[in-house]
């Protein structure tokens, strides 16, 4: 058998055909559209839609902005939260009830999570029942808006929840994996509190082990649709869901713009998993080392 | 550890697990629920109505399931087996490093936006509205998790153990069907239930894609949600929680055997 069969052969162009063609073939018709070189709408090359993200008014970049700062808001917190726990209960989540439970909100798809953080926060969702028996409000409409808000926090609420039982998880791996507890002894000998043990050894280790994962994780929650579908607001949108909102307009105007955000995030995230990625070589060649 | 640390940890303990318990929960018990309305912080009435009806009236429902099990098993089965050999290709290659980076770009980003890209060179194909465009869409993303997955299997101890085979006069089939599967049965299951996953949970794609004709599961629950149904919802978000469940804990057990 040589290295390489035809079978492995096989495979790899069913790879190239089923995946890497039609992605390189559907962003390349996105490029040519945003040019007026293809569509409907074609009169030759133009880079008159281009210009449409800087006009007054225009959501393109306003979404961008908002996209990044919910990524970067959900994925702060899930990482306070998720190293909070692998710092006091670990234990738990290696073994026992905790370990499953863990894995509930993993079990979660983004039209279910949605669907429960919209009926637990909503004004006359769980959460304002609860304030409405505790006395704190007396109508649904007293109770703050934290989902379909301005700011996102329905949706960072919902990417958190999902989002720590997985860092958790990570990171109980990594601590094994890292031998953290034996550094950890190491430098208690050496006379370290137990917050120094925390914050010079743990949390920077298990950071910088977790750093390319974080980033694959921020790509990801860029890109999110079914829980903004559901629990955002019409403006400023997530980037997927106004991609999604100007591709499936009638007005055949909003198509360019719509293949200019895909563009822009396409870019967006190569560059974030291009960072990853160099991270996971400098990584690999620490561990060689 | 003094006895105050000790009921302090478990208190958090019993808390976490709630709050991770607490979706799965309180979907069993809108399931059961009956005229659960604001003021009402728990439900009025109980009964297992819905349950009872939502398979006889509601055909959608168990055609949803029955097209989701399908679309899954057939995507993971397609991404895993591609995946298997094409990464074993990715991993001997000189390029392998842009390959590899290649396999990252469907893997990490929004099916949705790139699903929006591909819709046009899908409808030219035909596929749209019809399960094998649904299918194929799909395998396009799970495909790139899939030899990212294996990639990390073919290693060098791989590599020699298929010389030795070699060395000993095996073919190109006796060396898959004797050395290499035997030794892959729990990669291979691990790979299966995550691209399993991974289609078991789209909506976005499924809609773009199935033109709205292909309703599975996920695009129920959403339908119901939008009409405000949220007692069917909630039961259709439990139908599509269960085998996820089983599997993550399944796939848990069995990383922890592969582990060691």
């Amino acid at each position: 058998m040589s290295s390489k069969s035809n079978l492995d052969r096989a495979g790899f162009l069913l790879f190239l055909l089923l995946a890497i063609l039609p992605m390189a073939a559907g962003l390349l018709y996105a490029a040519s559209y945003s040019v007026g070189l293809a569509g409907l709408l074609s009169e030759g090359f133009t880079w008159e839609y281009w210009g449409r993200p800087f006009q007054e008014g225009n959501q393109i970049f306003a979404s961008f902005a908002f996209s990044l700062g919910v990524a970067l808001a959900a994925t702060a917190i899930t990482l306070l939260v998720a190293l909070l726990l692998v710092l006091t209960v670990r234990r738990s989540l290696d073994s026992g009830l905790l370990a499953h439970l863990s894995t509930i909100p993993l079990a979660l798809p983004g039209t279910v999570l949605a669907f429960v953080i919209l009926q637990w926060c909503s004004g006359s969702g769980i959460a304002a029942r609860a304030a409405y028996a505790l006395g704190l409000l007396q109508t649904p409409a007293q109770f703050p808006g934290i989902v379909n808000d301005q700011y996102g926090v329905g949706i960072i609420i919902a990417q958190v929840m999902v989002g720590v039982p997985f860092f958790a998880l990570l990171f109980t791996q990594l601590w094994h994996s890292q031998r953290i507890s034996q550094l950890m002894e190491l430098a208690q000998t050496i006379g370290a509190t137990r917050a120094q043990r925390a914050m010079r050894v743990a949390v920077p280790l298990l950071l910088h082990r977790a750093f390319p994962t974080v980033m694959l994780h921020l790509v990801a929650v860029i890109g999110v649709y079914e829980v903004p579908l559901l629990l955002g607001v019409q403006s400023p949108q997530m980037i997927s869901v106004l991609t999604m909102r100007n591709y499936a307009m009638f007005d055949l105007q909003q198509k360019p713009e719509a293949f200019i955000c895909a563009i822009l995030y396409t870019l967006l995230s190569l560059l974030l998993i291009a960072i990853a990625w160099r991270r996971m070589h400098r990584m690999d060649h620490e561990q060689s080392a | 550890m003094s006895n105050q640390h000790r009921i302090f940890q478990n208190a958090l303990v019993a808390a976490v697990g709630m709050l991770f318990a607490a979706p799965m929960l309180y979907l069993l018990l809108l399931s059961f629920a009956e005229g659960w309305t604001f003021p009402h912080l728990f439900p009025p009435r109980v009964s297992a109505g819905l349950w009872e009806t939502m398979w006889g009236r509601e055909q959608g429902l168990v055609g949803g399931l029955l097209l989701s099990i399908l679309l899954s098993v057939v995507v993971a089965v397609g991404s895993t087996s591609v995946g298997f050999l094409a990464a074993r290709y990715v991993s001997y290659h000189r390029w392998r490093r842009g390959l590899l980076f290649l396999s990252y770009i469907p893997f990490v980003m929004s099916p949705v936006v790139l699903g929006a890209c591909i819709h046009v060179v899908f409808i030219r194909l035909g596929l749209v509205g019809t399960v094998a465009g649904v299918v194929i869409a799909q395998l396009m993303f799970a495909l790139g998790f899939a030899v990212i997955f294996f990639v990390s299997f073919w290693n060098a101890e791989r590599k020699s153990l298929e010389e030795a085979a070699r060395m000993l006069g095996a073919t190109t089939p006796q060396t898959y069907s004797r050395v290499l599967l035997p030794i892959s049965r729990q990669p291979l299951l691990l790979c299966f239930l995550q691209t399993f996953l991974f289609s078991w949970f789209q909506y976005g794609l499924t809609l773009i894609i199935g033109g709205g004709k292909i309703t599975t599961l996920p695009v129920l629950v959403y339908l119901y949600t939008g009409e405000a149904n949220i007692y069917y919802a909630a039961g259709a978000s439990i139908l599509l929680m269960l085998p996820p469940l089983v599997m993550l804990w399944g796939n848990r057990a069995m990383a922890v055997r592969f582990g060691r």
